[in-house]
């Protein structure tokens, strides 16, 4: 037993052996660039990386585990802590799951019409507020300072609106099994309309300012190209199957919640010749999420527009108790598919719980792109795929 | 030719787009210095509703445990006895609260008005036979308060447990607020003031927050 542990110890910091001109490099796991405690072991021959593989598990926190001991209210609050940039749409993965139990129940109603709508506007305020996080740290690993200050400057915006909304600035615990925890503050759609009124056009100034930047433009395009067979057969999803050129979005494909009702599109990425760009490069996967934040403000802007049902916020229920049975349900993200697996005996808690964390699998695709890159294309690639430490370990 | 044209002006483009911002003002405060709350210009208030520290006003709690039964990482620790056998069970009472930030706890006559007027007066049974519950009034005393001087009375519930213990670990709360929400007499409550949000301490302990008041039984 022993004997195993430290071959297992000793392999974990030599698993490449390198050849004689070339060297081990540990990249991480505290490195600015690697969004998180992600740790690199590159092999490198000079500046080309030969291999690149990736440490996980330095913020494991055994989420799926202490899920068998917790009621379902109680997950809630850790699904925040997965992704915590997008905690809006983690907490709503995991209640659409349990709502999806639940409606074998004949005693469950359903979610209320308004807490549909009020799930809508914050998921799709998160999801700008994560994209603008994306843009920003990954304007900042390339080199340009500036885009990290405007986006942190815009995401703030949002982060006050939630902290109106929910009373929280990241860890929301707001959509709850069968609704949301709280109606809208007084003035809160005003204050979201202000907000999409300022910042559409700021989407412009962002493009002008990296997205076709010359600078910007020769790190990224045509780098890392992760075609979409490749992608698939990853399972990377979301940005990044988009930016493969593959049109697949939860919300059009398999409309959950009220997404069939709102008009918008899917962005996808392009090929531009003249500036190099190739499907599934650094640049479309990166150019993806911007177009989507559009696509955001437009659903925002509809969502305003058509009025908020009146109505109660949250299902009418004595306890969460799904009937015995077994769920897979997923739904998109700001970071791509976002699963959990669910088997219930019918009490109030669940005797297991998997999440499929769609930064796991797209940080799986890191070793196959990196290889004969540079090192500075790895700062790159892992900006582009744009992961999560806390959802990949979860 | 035109490589070196787009990259020029691209640069160039981004070189406007900031310079337009160096005439902005800052957004950028220099917090602790200068405090985010406290610029004109650029005021936050704190919204209603946030979600800081936990505050339990004791005299509320019925020792129910749920707040304890709903916390994901039972941070919560509620210790609480049934009274001996042939002590005396306090039925509903009410808690004055003075302006001075003192209280006392008692049965005042009649029922505590809706809105308090400066020129009422309240007879106050001191409910507490042994101790007391206001430095000035002596234990079992009737006194005679004027309404100027109270801030609010609080109708307390019949007292079925006696609290002993009532910590709330807040190094390992999450701040979720479940607690809040299930405390059927809404006294545990998040305090949405700075208060709630800057509380810093350089010793663990001081994070253990104790509510339990053995004052408000014996
Ligand atoms: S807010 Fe803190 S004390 Fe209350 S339930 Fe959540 S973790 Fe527990
Ligand atoms: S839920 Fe409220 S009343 Fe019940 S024990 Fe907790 S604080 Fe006291």
């Amino acid at each position: 037993m022993l004997a195993q542990s430290t071959a297992s110890e000793e392999r974990k910091f030599l698993e490449l052996k390198p050849f004689s001109d070339e060297m081990v490099v540990s990249m991480g796991p505290q490195h600015p660039s690697t969004h998180g405690v992600l740790r690199l072991e590159l092999r490198l021959d000079g500046e080309i990386v030969r291999e690149a593989i990736p440490h996980i598990g330095y913020l494991h926190r055994c989420f799926e585990k202490h899920a068998e001991n917790l009621s379902y209210q109680q997950i809630v609050p850790f699904t925040d802590r997965m992704d915590y940039i997008a905690a809006m749409n983690q907490n709503w993965g995991f209640c659409l799951a349990v709502e999806e139990l639940m409606s074998a129940d004949p005693k469950f109603a359903g979610v209320p019409e308004r807490a549909e709508y009020l799930r809508v506007l914050a998921g799709e305020l998160n999801r700008i507020a994560s994209h603008l996080l994306a843009f920003g740290t990954y304007g900042m690993d390339i080199g340009a300072f500036t885009p990290f200050l405007y986006a942190f400057r815009d995401r703030e915006k949002i982060l006050l609106l939630f902290e109106k909304l929910c009373g929280a600035r990241l860890t929301y615990n707001y959509i709850r099994v069968g609704g949301v925890s709280r109606d809208l503050p007084p003035g809160f759609l005003d204050d979201v309309r202000e907000f999409i009124d300022y910042f559409e056009p700021k989407i412009d100034e962002y493009n002008a300012l990296l997205t076709n930047n010359k600078i910007f433009l020769e790190r990224t395009v045509g780098v890392a190209i992760m075609d979409e067979a490749m992608a698939i057969s990853y399972g990377a999803t979301g940005p990044n199957l988009r930016g493969a050129g593959r049109k697949w979005d939860l919300r059009k494909d398999e409309p959950y919640s009220i997404y069939d009702r709102f008009d918008f599109d899917i962005p996808v990425g392009e090929e531009i010749p003249e500036a190099g760009a190739v499907l599934g490069d650094c640049w479309n996967r990166y150019k993806v999420r911007m177009d989507e934040m559009k696509e955001s403000v437009k659903i925002i802007r509809q969502v305003l527009d058509g009025g908020l049902p009146d109505g109660p916020i949250v299902a009418a229920m004595k306890a969460i108790r799904p009937p015995a049975g077994e769920v897979f349900s997923r739904s998109e993200a700001p970071r791509g598919e976002l699963g959990f697996y669910i088997v219930s005996d019918g009490s109030v808690k669940p005797v297991r719980l998997k999440a499929k964390s769609p930064c796991f699998c797209a940080l799986s695709a890191l070793q196959e792109l990196s290889r004969g890159l540079m090192i500075a294309d790895i700062i790159a690639i892992i900006g582009s795929i744009d992961i999560v430490m806390g959802e990949v370990d979860r | 030719m035109s490589n070196i044209y787009n990259g020029v002006y691209s640069v160039l483009l981004g070189m406007v787009i900031t310079l337009r911002q160096l005439f902005k003002p800052s957004v950028t405060h220099q917090y602790p210095y200068e405090n985010d709350f406290e610029i004109n210009d650029n005021i936050r208030e704190i919204p209603v509703g946030f979600r800081g520290q936990l505050h339990n006003r004791v005299e509320d709690c019925i020792v129910c445990k749920k707040c304890a039964q709903i916390c994901p990482v039972d941070c919560i620790h509620i210790d609480a006895r049934k009274p001996e056998k042939g002590g005396k069970m306090w039925e509903s009472m009410n808690v004055v609260h003075l302006k001075d930030q003192t209280r006392i706890v008692g049965i005042i006559d009649g029922k505590p008005p809706k809105k308090i007027e400066p020129d009422m007066q309240f007879t106050i049974q001191h409910a507490n036979p042994e101790g007391t519950t206001h430095p000035d009034i002596p234990a079992g005393a009737t006194v005679k308060i004027s309404g100027d001087k109270v801030d609010r009375i609080i109708d307390r519930k019949k007292v079925v447990l006696f609290m002993d213990q009532f910590d709330i670990d807040m190094t390992l709360c999450l701040f979720c607020g479940l607690c809040t929400e299930v405390c059927p007499t809404e006294c545990l409550t998040m305090k949405d003031s700075l208060e709630g949000i800057e509380y810093s301490e350089f010793d663990r302990e001081n994070l253990i927050y104790k509510f339990a008041d053995p004052t408000l039984y014996k």
